[in-house]
């Protein structure tokens, strides 16, 4: 599903992704956890194509697709989906009419018609439901106002719709509390099924209680250190970061 | 016939030669010496030059070498009816009046709705020429109004509409522009005379039709009595080879409140002023600005609005855009006096820039005289933000589609200050033909 070999980038003339290489296989849940400033957010904006960051090497595959060659909208469409660890908010442009251009676009590309007014909010009603958003969400600005925790619903909620075939999902479990983690955990597992993957971008444990990873990986100075199963997460919420980073130096 | 000038004011230019010419045709009826007052000033200060503050970023230096003529008078016969022109669905109940360069062509009678009386001022100039005089006099800047003073003086008719009451359909005035040859000048002129208590909604339209789009020399004066309440429109529309110099003064009693729009889609050229007194205690004004420069128009907006009295209030709130080459300029002025105690205002201009050669120049200024007031000024001007535009790529949208939504969200606090649907419709119709990707846009709505 995604192969990253050798990726490093760099931004306003900062190396800030090293060498990482990761394989994500479908079916797969992966969590990536590491300290603040690592390069986390900066790895999930460069998969999704954000053009401030510069790649100074590397590659990557996604469905057997060179990703790295594509627009982000192509990358979107191709059913690459990033969840903002910071969504922005665009007062003025409707949530809902976004969500339908966003559904439509995939379409045209891949060659169905266009999805019709009440096939859509039909659709959009029921994931909302999932989601446990109210009717208000449908008439508001995107994410125009929203809490924290309503923004990070309203990425699961794009993500529901859109149904990427590898859904990267950045800390889309801070800031939330126990029962919009649960929702949100309830709506990233709906998407489960063997044909899709899941990354995890996380500083906590808690989300990985509620879906459980295949794999967990350490990015730390631009690197993958270390990687393991599901245990690993446990192992890093009792010893904390400095514990792979020493490990790895010695 | 008028007697010629006086020898102190010389005609330098072939421009100002041919104004001067234009007076000696005009009639000499009652209104003559206002007329002449005002012709006199302004060939004393000539046309304006980039030296004069309020003329920095617009050269009109290409028009001195014109020698103008009255554009022609048309009928309504003359006027292409296939050719859109309304700017109000078809299924908004409304009443249009047709102004072709300058001329009105009178409805019929009985056509109008109730609260309303119209005249021509060719008609009203010889009726009761005490009233017309009365919307002729300039207001406190005359040198910024040098066009309404050459319109003062040159105008050879126009429209007096008489609000008496509540009308209950918007009023649609259409100027067509529609000229003979290159030289063609018109001075379309419009009085909106507001009586007490009375409520209206009025649209001017400029548009253009065939080769020739004359000089544009517009002028509208709303006068708002006590209690009255107007909104008003005007919307350039014409082509990219109209030139469009267009005053517009409001004055306003008592407890009126005044909502005001000015639209710039089309025009090569287009300055347009707004000055507005709020002379008696309570009268509020709340002014929205939406200018568009694409291509190589150029786009200049000058508001002044003079607090006069105690408890006064207006918000002006302009949004500009400006792509390829395009220079759009907005200046707005607050003038509180001595004694407007209370009075309460509030500038936003915010620019868009599209291109790295467009340009938008945005200055608000305050003058205040008075104690206890309340102002607030802020500009902006930047591009589109790239985290909002890589949202939506992310999201599998086009780049021009999420571009032109950006744009669109951005103009938002000025449209949805549009009280008629169908007006704001249309409007946002004509805003989004301009923008990349228009037909998904429209999907949009
Ligand atoms: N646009 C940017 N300009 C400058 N520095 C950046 C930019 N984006 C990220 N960085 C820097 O890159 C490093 C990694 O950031 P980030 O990827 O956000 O880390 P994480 O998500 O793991 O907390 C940080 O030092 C951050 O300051
Ligand atoms: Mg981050």
């Amino acid at each position: 599903m995604l192969k990253i070999t050798d990726l490093s980038a760099r931004v306003a003339g900062k190396d800030i992704l090293k060498g990482v290489n990761l394989e994500v296989g479908a079916g797969e849940v992966h969590a990536i956890m590491g300290p603040n400033g690592s390069g986390k957010s900066t790895l999930a904006q460069v998969l999704a194509g954000r053009e401030d960051y510069e790649i100074t090497g590397g590659t990557v595959t996604f469905d057997g697709q060179d990703l790295l060659a594509m627009r982000a909208e192509e990358r979107a469409r191709a059913g690459f989906f990033l969840g903002f660890q910071y969504p922005v908010e665009i007062p003025g442009v409707n949530n809902v009419y976004l969500l339908k251009a966003a559904l439509n676009a995939k379409r045209r590309a891949a060659g169905e018609p266009e999805v019709d007014a009440y096939e859509f909010l039909a659709l959009i009603r029921q994931k909302m439901k999932i989601m446990q958003m109210s009717e208000a969400f449908l008439t508001r600005g995107v994410n125009e106002g929203f809490s924290g925790g309503e923004k990070k619903r309203n990425e699961v909620l794009q993500m529901l719709v859109l149904e990427p075939k590898l859904a990267v999902l950045d800390e889309t479990d801070s800031g939330l509390d126990i029962d919009a983690l649960k929702v949100v955990s309830a709506g990233v597992n709906t998407l489960r099924d063997p044909k899709r993957a899941v990354v995890l971008v996380t500083h906590y444990q808690r989300l990985l209680d509620y879906i459980a990873p295949d794999r967990v990986h350490v990015l730390s100075g631009g690197r993958i250190l270390k990687s393991g199963d599901a245990s690993l997460a446990q192992e890093l919420e009792r010893r904390g970061y400095d514990w792979v980073s020493e490990s790895q130096v010695a | 016939m008028n007697t010629a000038l006086s020898p102190a004011a010389p005609a330098q230019s072939p421009a100002l030669r041919a104004f001067a010419a234009q007076w000696q045709s005009r009639p000499a009826d009652a209104l003559w010496p206002v007329r002449e007052k005002a012709l006199q000033r302004f060939l004393k200060l000539g046309l304006p030059t980039t030296h004069d503050e309020t003329w920095r970023y617009t050269n009109l230096r290409s028009l001195a070498a014109q020698s103008f003529v009255d554009a022609p008078r048309k009928s309504r016969s003359d006027i292409d009816p296939e050719q859109p022109l309304s700017l109000l669905g078809r299924t908004e109940p409304s009443v249009s009046l047709l102004v072709v360069n300058g001329h009105p062509v009178m409805p019929a009678a009985g056509s109008l709705p109730d609260g309303i009386e119209i005249c021509s001022l060719r008609e009203l100039a010889g009726l009761d020429p005490d009233t017309l005089r009365r919307f002729l006099e300039p207001l406190s800047d005359a040198d910024q109004q040098r066009w309404a003073l050459l319109n003062t003086a040159l105008f050879l008719d126009g429209l007096y509409l008489k609000i008496t009451g509540t009308v209950s359909v918007p009023l649609l005035i259409l100027h067509v522009a529609a000229g003979d040859g290159a030289d063609d000048i018109s001075y379309p002129r419009i009085v909106i005379d507001a009586a007490p208590g009375s409520s209206a909604t009025i649209f001017e339209h400029h548009v253009a039709q065939g080769e020739h789009t004359p000089l544009n020399n517009s002028n509208t004066h709303i006068a708002l009595g006590r209690g009255a309440r107007l909104e008003h429109y005007r919307v350039y529309s014409t082509g990219a080879g109209a030139t469009h110099l267009d005053s517009l003064v409001v004055r306003q009693d008592q407890d009126s409140h005044c909502k005001q729009f000015t639209i710039a889609l089309g025009g090569g050229l287009v300055r347009a002023s707004l000055e507005v007194r709020l002379d008696k205690p309570g009268a509020s004004l709340d002014s929205y600005s939406l200018l568009v420069g694409h291509g190589d128009r150029h786009v200049d907006c000058v508001n002044i609005v003079t607090h006069g009295a105690p408890n006064t209030r207006s918000t002006q709130t302009a949004r500009a855009i400006a792509g390829d080459v395009s220079r759009v300029i907005f200046n707005s002025k607050v003038i509180v006096d001595a004694g407007a105690v209370n009075a309460q205002s509030q500038q936003s201009c915010r620019g868009l820039l599209m291109s790295p050669t467009a340009e938008i120049d945005t200055r608000p200024q305050l003058e205040i005289h008075a104690d206890e007031v309340k102002c607030a000024h802020g500009a902006t001007i930047g591009r589109l933000d790239p985290d909002m535009l890589f949202y939506m790529l992310s999201r599998g949208l086009d780049r021009d589609t999420a571009q032109s939504l950006l744009v669109y969200a951005f103009l938002a606090d000025v449209l949805t200050g549009m009280s008629v649907a169908s007006a704001r419709a249309s409007i946002e119709n004509a805003l989004i033909a301009q923008l990349p990707d228009s037909q998904t846009l429209q999907k949009f709505r």
